[in-house]
């Protein structure tokens, strides 16, 4: 329907004018600017424009002994930070040759699976409020605090855990624990059909929505586009299934996709996606075997020189830490592969032609968190 | 954790990387332990070649990143894939302090910016690039903050005698 909207050039000087979008913006989720070169209210460029969060995460490993570096990579992605946190663990083991026990597994796969979820509430209600909506978002924070009263009860806090350590987990679930656990899947799965009542058939989130910000294949494979934003442009790439880590291979769950590529499809595959985290989560409790939650690891480590790529998936796409250890008790660089950053980056290509509305749309639909991006 | 399929895909990537730059020096390596299953070591040309090689094989760019040895620089590029049996492939370049490697922007379109923040850390320019500039880091800034010689705490050279 836009593209009908063509810019006539020889008007372009006197209509075309630039709006700073941001960096303070309600919808833009965390401190985002975008420089956008309008015509009207056509979308003729988007730039955007990054660093308002850096805190130099990567700089501050070259600093510090492997432990120390903990509580950081949380602090990068805030809404599925335990992933992060998980995912550091596991590199570091990677390069280490550590063993983690079978208990500890399963709970890391428990309460990433968890985080995944709270992280999926905001991806999707957040950008359905972007949009207008309001009440959605409030059911969705509802279900979110749900699962951050559950991890905080484990882990301690309530955004940026520090619950993974090398070689296992810091505290075991207790049998409270899994009985809330498997109480709130009993009452998620009632209340997703509320969500899909509520917004998924409302004619104006429709409208607002299809066919707009359109992902092809082709720009996907370009840009590196990962996580529910490329399962929307219709490929079946997932880290979980693809590379898979931990123990995920023991677990029945599909990957979600749809062909259409637009602001919609990425909010239903986001929405599918919340029924696999909730059966991954079921089959473990299920499942969990007794035993240590922590093998036994030297108090500091000292990884042998050498180097290693740990990818995984978190609720935004293919994270990936890459270390390099000269043998000393200090990385000497831990490299963050962010998957906000290739996304965010994919809406100078899909934004132009587009209204500025739609940009909104768009940014909310790609989900991307700030912070991770400027680490 | 080899399939058949992998085996054949990494035999026909080691060809035609090979076609691309017979110059490089291209090694299997243990998923296991590393992540990846090739490396690919070369002096500064070829990174060009390599990425569209990559390209033709439907590989996605992952990310690039650079390493400070103080008296060189060794650039990295990972390259995955989200349609075969999977595989990660590891391109490392070494180049001088003074170089200034060809960019693959025209190649991978997100290398704009992923070339952009290496830039903003490391101080490296990067040839035919649309728009090099600093991205995260403010532009007036005079330093490269990922550099070995920037930022360095004492507590890095006492580190053994905290912790012993």
């Amino acid at each position: 329907m836009l593209n009908k909207i063509t810019i006539d050039d020889a008007t372009v000087n006197e209509r075309v004018y630039k709006l700073n979008l941001g960096p303070q913006h309600p919808s833009t989720h965390g401190v985002m600017h975008f420089i956008l070169t309008l015509d009207g209210e056509v979308v003729i460029s988007c730039e955007p424009n990054i660093g308002y969060s850096h805190r130099g995460h990567e700089k501050m490993a070259e600093n510090r002994i492997y432990e120390q570096f903990l509580p950081n990579p949380p602090r990068m992605d805030y809404l599925s930070g335990l992933i992060f946190n998980y995912g550091y663990c596991q590199a570091v083991e990677r390069l280490c040759g550590i063993e983690v026990p079978r208990r500890a597994e399963f709970i890391r796969v428990i309460t990433s699976e968890l985080n995944r979820l709270a992280s999926h509430f905001i991806g999707a209600m957040d950008f359905v409020m972007g949009l207008g909506a309001y009440t959605p978002f409030i059911y969705g924070w509802d279900d979110r605090e749900q699962i951050l009263d559950l991890l905080e009860a484990v882990a301690g806090s309530r955004l940026p855990y520090s619950y993974g350590r090398f070689g296992g987990v810091r505290n075991d679930i207790d049998q409270a624990f899994c009985d809330g656990t498997r109480r709130f899947i009993d009452r998620l799965r009632k209340r997703l059909k509320d969500y899909h009542d509520l917004v998924t058939g409302n004619i104006i989130f429709i409208k607002r929505t299809q066919n707009v910000g359109v992902i092809t294949k082709e720009t996907a494979l370009e840009f590196g586009v990962t996580g529910p934003t490329l399962r929307g442009s219709g490929i079946k790439y997932d880290v979980r299934k693809h590379e898979p880590y931990s123990i995920y291979p023991e677990f029945k769950f599909e990957i979600p996709t749809r062909e259409e590529g637009d602001c919609l499809s990425r909010y239903l595959v986001r929405m599918a996606e919340m029924e696999q985290s909730l059966n991954i989560i079921e089959q473990a409790l299920d499942r969990l075997p007794s035993g240590p939650i922590r093998a036994k690891v030297p108090r500091f480590v000292t990884p042998p020189a050498g180097e290693c790529y740990f990818a995984f998936e978190s609720a935004r796409g293919a994270v990936g830490f890459y270390i390099v250890s000269d043998g000393s008790r200090i990385p000497y660089r831990i490299k963050v592969r962010a998957p906000s950053f290739s996304n965010l980056y994919v809406m100078t290509k899909i934004c132009p032609g587009h209204f500025l509305a739609d940009v909104i749309a768009i940014f909310g639909s790609i989900d991307v968190t700030v912070p991770e991006i400027d680490r | 954790m080899s399939t058949p399929g992998q085996k054949n895909l990494l035999e026909e990537l080691k060809n035609s990387l090979t076609q691309a730059v017979p110059e490089g020096k291209i090694e299997e390596t243990d998923y296991a332990l590393t992540g990846y299953q090739l490396e690919v070591r070369l002096d500064q040309v070829g990174m060009r070649s390599v990425a569209q090689a990559m390209k033709d094989r439907r590989f996605f760019l992952e990310t690039i990143t650079a390493l400070d040895y103080l008296d060189y620089f060794e650039l990295v590029y990972l390259y995955s894939t989200y349609y075969q049996d999977f595989c990660r492939v590891k391109v490392r370049i070494r180049i001088s302090r003074e170089a200034t490697p060809l960019s693959i922007a025209a190649i991978f379109p997100v290398a704009i910016w992923l070339e952009r923040e290496v830039y903003d850390f490391f101080g490296i320019r990067f040839q035919e690039h649309p728009d090099l500039k600093r991205i995260i880091n403010p532009d007036d800034v005079d330093y490269y903050p990922l550099l070995k010689t920037f930022g360095k705490t004492k507590f890095t050279e006492e580190i053994d005698d905290i912790l012993c």
